[in-house]
Order: C-alpha cells, then structure tokens, then sequence
C-alpha cells in the first residue's frame, strides 16, 4: 500500500523535501508517528492533516495512493 | 442543476492596480449592481528584531484551496444577495507595498456587498491551505503567522 505525504509551509524546513512516499501505513497516526521518528524536529510543530483535500480530526484509516497533507498554520492574504 | 466549474483564485505575483482598475471596468455593463465592495490586502513592511520585511512570498496546497474557495463562494452566495464575487489571491513573490489579496462582491444594495466582502476576507484567511513567508532585508526569513 503506498501512500503520498505532502508539506508546507515551515514543515519544509524540517523535511528538506515537500513531498514523502511511504509504504504499509495503515492509519494517520501511524503515519504521523513514523515522520516523527524520522524527523524529530516534528514532535514540535503544529499542524493539522489533510486526507485526500480533506481535513481530519481523529485518527484515519488510510487507503493505496491516497495523499496525506500535513498543513501548518495557515498564513494567506 | 448545473455544477459550477471551480474556479483558480492564485495569480503569479502582486495583483497590479491596472487588474483592480480592470475588474471594476468589466462591471459597468452590470446594471443591476448598486454597491461594490473591495478589500485589497497589501504586504506590510514589518520590523521583526531589527529586520525588515522586503517581501511575503506565497506558496498553497493549490487544489485543496481552490475547492475550499468553491465550497465557501457557494455558502457566501447562499447566506447574502449578491451579484457578482472575485476572489484573487498571489502566489510567489510580493514586494512590501504590494498587493497580494483582491477580494471584490457586488450588489444591489450596499450592505450585502459589504458584509459578504468582510466574511470572504475572514474565511480565506482561516480556511485557505496558503502559507506565507516574510523575507527579510538581509535574505533572512520567518514564516508569517496570521493575527
């Protein structure tokens, strides 16, 4: 099962890249806690999760090519 | 019914006077409107530890934002009487002194148009994927955080 991860905004920062491919990832909090091991700097920031355009509020099951947004405070205008 | 196309707010850069003067220009032939109301967001040059800001320069989750826009345009035009709504926001690079958001209603009567302008302004400042990042005179930079 593959599932795209995108970023923004200052979460590229601690990425480096703004786009993640990653395998075997049942649900959005498995997902998030697999980032976080790899990079820690994430523990930190604050942000909120998009499945497939949608924003959730509790843990997601996730589904093969689906795309999970990771969504930092907005800043537009 | 007919499924309204969604529509794409970004346009690269600042939105220049010559578009707003423009915008204004194609509603002359609109004879039912009686009131417009425009809100233009203009990039502050803000001092932050000494540094100042050159520029905002503007990323988003495009296709999220614009489907986000589509759903809050379809409950602006359903909550207040409106004639007309435009919604353009920059993407990339704008200087301070800028503009960067043009948000345009139209009306019969003014008070829809205002108040639909001031609700838009809101929801894209809470509910659109944007993000902007202040660069400094210096080349440093911090990510802008909305107040």
């Amino acid at each position: 099962m593959t599932v795209h991860i995108i970023l923004f905004g200052q979460l590229t920062d601690i990425t480096g890249v703004d786009k993640i491919t990653v395998e075997n990832c049942l649900d959005s909090d498995s997902m998030v806690k697999s980032l976080q091991n790899t990079y820690p700097a994430l523990i930190q920031s604050t942000f909120v999760i998009a499945v497939d355009k949608k924003i959730i509020s509790s843990n997601t099951l996730l589904t093969d090519q689906c795309t999970v947004a990771l969504l930092p405070p907005f800043s537009g205008g | 019914m007919i499924e309204k196309k969604i529509k794409n707010i970004f346009i690269t850069g600042p939105v220049t006077a010559d578009f707003i003067g423009k915008s204004i220009q194609n509603h002359s032939s609109k004879k039912d409107i009686g009131g417009h109301s425009i809100f233009l967001g203009q990039v502050r040059a803000d001092k932050i530890d000494g540094q100042e800001v050159a520029a905002i320069e503007y990323t988003c989750y495009e296709e999220m934002a614009n489907e986000k826009m589509h759903e809050i345009r379809e409950a602006i035009f359903a909550k207040y009487d409106l004639t007309c709504m435009h919604v353009y926001h920059s993407l990339g690079k704008v200087a301070t002194g800028e503009i960067s958001l043009f948000v345009f209603t139209s009306s019969k009567h003014r008070k829809a148009a205002i108040n639909a302008c001031e609700e838009l302004v809101e929801n894209i400042k809470s509910s659109l994927p944007i993000w902007g990042k202040e660069l400094f005179t210096n080349e440093s930079y911090q990510w802008k955080e909305n107040k």
